[in-house]
């Protein structure tokens, strides 16, 4: 069966809360996963005082919390990220992109599509950023 | 009615500006009992008596001297006594106390904010409270703020109600004493009287006695909000002269400020080295690396991350507390 990374949703109602499981794919949504790599609170916090000191200007933000490591084990050995889990993951380089607006030009012309899947997932932080950009 | 309307109660038609304007204050035939002359005469000898006991440099201006003074110069009636500030002629314990002037507040919400003393420094300053201190300063940022955003303020009815309030008046160079602010708190475990027995040749100290009531309960004099204050009478009580004491203060702020800017840093460091922000287009993602494992065998530890399974949510619990019970 497919092994996934994806989110499962806790918290309460219009309080949205998610675990970020590795599960198989055919499994319920709130059952019991394969692993626990971390959450995502998708509602945007309010900048704390000392922050918005130093940045000069105040942004909210969402809280993520994710053990790296652990999700670089499950794409190398192949588990598939969900579409919003996919976003997360590419954000700190462990996947490519899918998708991004400013490579709607790139598409257009010559450059090859971005790789997906298996291969794409085996490349680590480095690499994967030195071919998004 | 009428007849107390007309005959004594007519002086309330007219407030009296600057003074309480209680019932008590006046006699049964509507004189100010402050105004006559045998009031004033104890007055005086009260006020000969607060000036001999000042002879200490470290005494702080009682609340009563100030506003003597000032009255002696422009008018000539003398300044509300104890007596005039009990509202209830019947309640004889019950006094009024005085609040902040508006004066004070400003001048504490400037060392606070633009001075930048810790409330602490700020609140054995002026005698005031530490929680007053952070309370006007927290009300006086509201006020700030409302003024940039021309919001109306209710200044005519704040300076009605203190009108009718004895206030602490600001004087720049000695501060007068607001309230007690070395107050030891009372702590739930030490609302039990026990009886501990302790043989004489042993040394049984406060900390022993703390110790006694709970085993991680502070000693008294580390639970106090200014122990700084009792480690400088102490050195005034050994005889060290005025400036060495300051200097001897300073060094001690200097090296707490230190310490605090230390453990700043090393909280930034923390958060810079564990913490990966990605800008988003509206937000911004924090990312935050942990361990997944860290849930434990079992998956039931306090320290793994995230939305637990089996067992059910513990907030309609009885005795689950929801509202924040502090304020940061």
């Amino acid at each position: 069966m497919v092994v996934k990374i994806r989110l499962a949703r806790f918290g309460k109602r219009n309080a949205p809360f998610y675990n970020i499981v590795v599960a198989h794919a055919r499994t319920a949504r709130n059952s019991k996963p394969i692993e626990v790599l971390g959450t995502y609170d998708p509602i945007p916090k309010e900048p704390r005082e000392s922050e918005a000191g130093n940045e000069g200007q105040k942004r909210k933000f969402k809280d993520i919390k994710l053990d790296t490591v652990r999700a670089k084990y499950w794409l190398g050995v192949g588990a598939q990220p969900s579409d919003p889990m996919w976003r997360i993951l590419a954000m700190i380089g462990l996947i490519e992109p899918r998708y991004r607006p400013e490579s709607q030009e790139i598409k257009s012309g010559s450059a090859p599509a971005t790789v997906r899947g298996k291969s794409a997932s085996k490349k680590l932080v480095p690499e994967v950023l030195g071919s998004a950009v | 009615m009428w007849a107390w309307l007309n005959g004594p109660g007519r002086v309330f038609h007219q407030p009296l500006p600057q003074s309480t304007n209680y019932l008590g204050a006046y006699d049964k035939s509507g004189r100010l009992i402050r105004g006559t002359t045998r009031a004033r005469k104890s007055d005086e000898d009260k006020s000969a008596q607060a000036k001999d006991g000042e002879e200490d440099d470290d005494a702080l201006t009682e609340l009563e001297k100030k506003p003597q003074e000032n009255n002696e110069d422009e008018n000539s009636l003398p300044p509300e006594t104890l007596e005039d500030l009990r509202p209830f002629p019947l309640n004889r314990e019950f006094r009024s106390q005085p609040v902040l002037s508006v004066e004070l507040r400003d001048a504490i919400y400037n060392r606070v904010v633009r001075d930048g003393l810790s409330v602490k420094a700020v609140s054995a300053e002026f005698r005031v409270e530490m929680a007053r201190v952070g309370a006007v300063v927290r009300l006086k940022a509201v006020e700030e703020q409302w003024i940039k955003e021309n919001k109306r303020l209710a200044t005519p009815y704040q300076r009605a109600v203190l009108d009718m309030l004895p206030r602490t008046p600001y004087v720049p160079e000695k501060p007068v004493v607001h309230e007690s602010i070395n107050d030891l708190p009372v702590h739930q475990a030490t609302r039990q009287q026990i009886f501990y027995p302790a043989s004489e040749s042993r040394a049984f100290t406060r900390e022993d006695a703390g110790k006694v009531f709970d085993a991680t309960l502070l000693p008294a004099d580390a639970r106090i909000p200014h122990p700084e204050l009792i480690e400088q009478e102490k050195w005034r009580l050994a005889g060290m002269p005025k400036a060495e004491r300051e200097a001897m203060q300073a060094e001690l702020d200097r090296k707490a400020a230190q310490r605090k800017a230390e453990l700043e840093r090393r909280r930034k460091h923390k958060e810079d080295t564990e913490f990966k922000t990605v800008p988003g287009r509206r937000w911004d993602f924090k990312f935050q690396d942990i361990n997944a494992n860290a849930v434990g065998q079992d998956e039931r530890s306090l320290k793994g991350v995230g939305w637990r399974y089996g067992f059910p949510h513990e907030d309609r619990k009885r005795g689950q507390i929801k509202i924040p019970r502090n304020v940061n």
